[in-house]
């Protein structure tokens, strides 16, 4: 006939009621760094995304120099164009000031890695190019 | 009862001697520890009527934590509700079993003398002071010198009867409905608190299956140390290619002297090269101002100045 102390009942009832709030807190920490974490990595992928699209998105990099390069205006300037499979060469022996500042103008407002570049002022009036883009 | 049979019976009153107990024994409680009354009521069930038990008492017993029991007089027909009703303190029971030297472990059941020699029809002798007999149905207790002829109880010859109670051993620490509320309350916070664990679990899980989509979906290298490295080298890129700009358009937009020219502009391995022709001694000094205005703290400008040609370098 021997019985539990009600006590040591109510006693267990709190320190589980105390091990439950412990363990949601936990579980509410857990879930703040979570989101903490989730933000920061959306952060960084879309920081990410955009500097590679930017700097690394061969396609469209190159499609869009092809259109630079093919401009009617830059005809005249005889630009050799080595187009690889991350990167393109452009050089050409002599341009005029115009052309040379209507490809540069392109070049330097786009987001290009421009990793090699050579202006050479060979007259008043004409310069000699030689460039590499890297993607 | 055959169970309760195997069992030694003991009569427990307040005047009994300790014994040695120690295997399990019944007990049988003496008519000076509890109060009993046989009332006649208008309700069908024992259940109902234990309800009505603390007010059929409240003016009778003594300041003290009673429990109470009831169960239908066995000697009148099932249709009359006459009943037998007990007050007893749990605690005082208890007291008394240990100052008898009966652990609690050691009693298998514990019943009202009422209810086991309700039917005796002589006067029988518990010891040579007190004696037992039934009075108008009611079990009492009253000294042997009261009565004339009196037999010897024996208790091994009592067949008990399903009527016995559990004592509530710390009932007069918190009583049952107290102990109920108290546990309830906190069962159902612990049940609030749980459901809050599993909601939050599951929205944790949630954002953590959103992380992964969002390296699924746009091509993320399997940890983070490699992604952030990734983005360092792309800001780094970056930060390269926007100076570029910037110190080639200033160059270009410097207002130079009427016979001074831009003649070369090279950019490799870091660094911005810019050869001025044509600029007079004196002049050098005020270009390289110019272009020092927009360098920030950390950039070198290496400068050279030898035939009209101004040589200068940033490292960017």
């Amino acid at each position: 006939m021997n019985q539990i102390n009600p006590i040591y009942l109510a006693l267990l009832l709190v320190v589980l009621l105390f091990l439950s709030i412990f363990k949601l807190d936990s579980q509410r920490m857990s879930l703040v760094e979570e989101k903490q974490n989730f933000k920061s990595t959306q952060k960084l992928t879309n920081e990410l995304v955009d500097l590679k699209d930017a700097y690394s998105n061969g396609v469209k990099i190159k499609k869009e120099l092809q259109r630079i390069l093919n401009n009617p205006s830059l005809r005249a300037s005889k630009l050799v164009k080595d187009f690889k499979k991350s990167s393109v060469k452009i050089n050409t022996q002599s341009m005029d000031i115009a052309s040379i500042n209507k490809l540069m103008g392109k070049v330097l407002n786009g987001s290009y890695n421009v990793t090699n570049l050579k202006i050479k002022r060979l007259s008043d009036t004409r310069v000699s190019l030689f460039m590499e883009i890297k993607w | 009862m055959t169970f309760n049979k195997k069992y030694k019976t003991l009569f427990l009153d307040i005047d009994s001697p300790a014994v040695e107990v120690e295997e399990k024994v019944n007990i049988v409680l003496s008519p000076s520890i509890y109060w009993v009354k046989k009332l006649t009521l208008l309700v069908k069930y024992t259940r109902d009527v234990k309800k009505l038990l603390p007010s059929i008492f409240e003016d009778t017993l003594p300041e003290g934590n009673y429990n109470y029991s009831a169960y239908k007089n066995p000697n009148v027909p099932n249709d009359d509700s006459e009943y037998f009703v007990f007050a007893y303190e749990d605690k005082k029971i208890i007291d008394l079993l240990a100052k008898k030297n009966i652990s609690m472990a050691n009693v298998a059941s514990i019943h009202f003398a009422q209810s086991e020699m309700y039917n005796l029809e002589d006067t029988y002798e518990l010891d040579e002071h007190k004696s037992i007999y039934v009075k108008d149905g009611i079990v009492v207790l009253v000294p042997s010198v009261w009565a004339s002829h009196t037999k010897e109880m024996d208790l091994s010859e009592l067949t008990l009867s399903k009527h016995k109670i559990v004592l509530q051993q710390f009932g007069h620490i918190v009583d049952n409905k107290s102990l109920f509320k108290i546990a309830s309350v906190l069962i159902v916070l612990m049940f609030l608190v749980l459901g809050e664990y599993f909601i939050t679990s599951q929205k944790t899980a949630e954002v953590a299956m959103l992380k992964d989509k969002l390296f699924s979906k746009n091509n993320l290298k399997s940890t983070m140390f490699q992604n952030k490295a990734l983005l360092n080298k792309y800001k780094t890129m970056n930060k390269k290619q926007t100076k570029l700009r910037k110190y080639t358009a200033h160059i270009l937009a410097l207002k130079l002297q009427k016979d001074e020219r831009l003649s070369l502009l090279v950019f490799k391995n870091k660094s911005l090269i810019a050869n001025f022709s044509g600029v007079k001694k004196g002049n050098d000094a005020k270009i390289e101002k110019k272009i020092r205005t927009i360098l920030s703290k950390n950039e070198k400008l290496k400068k050279s100045y030898s035939n009209e040609i101004l040589h200068l370098e940033i490292s960017l």
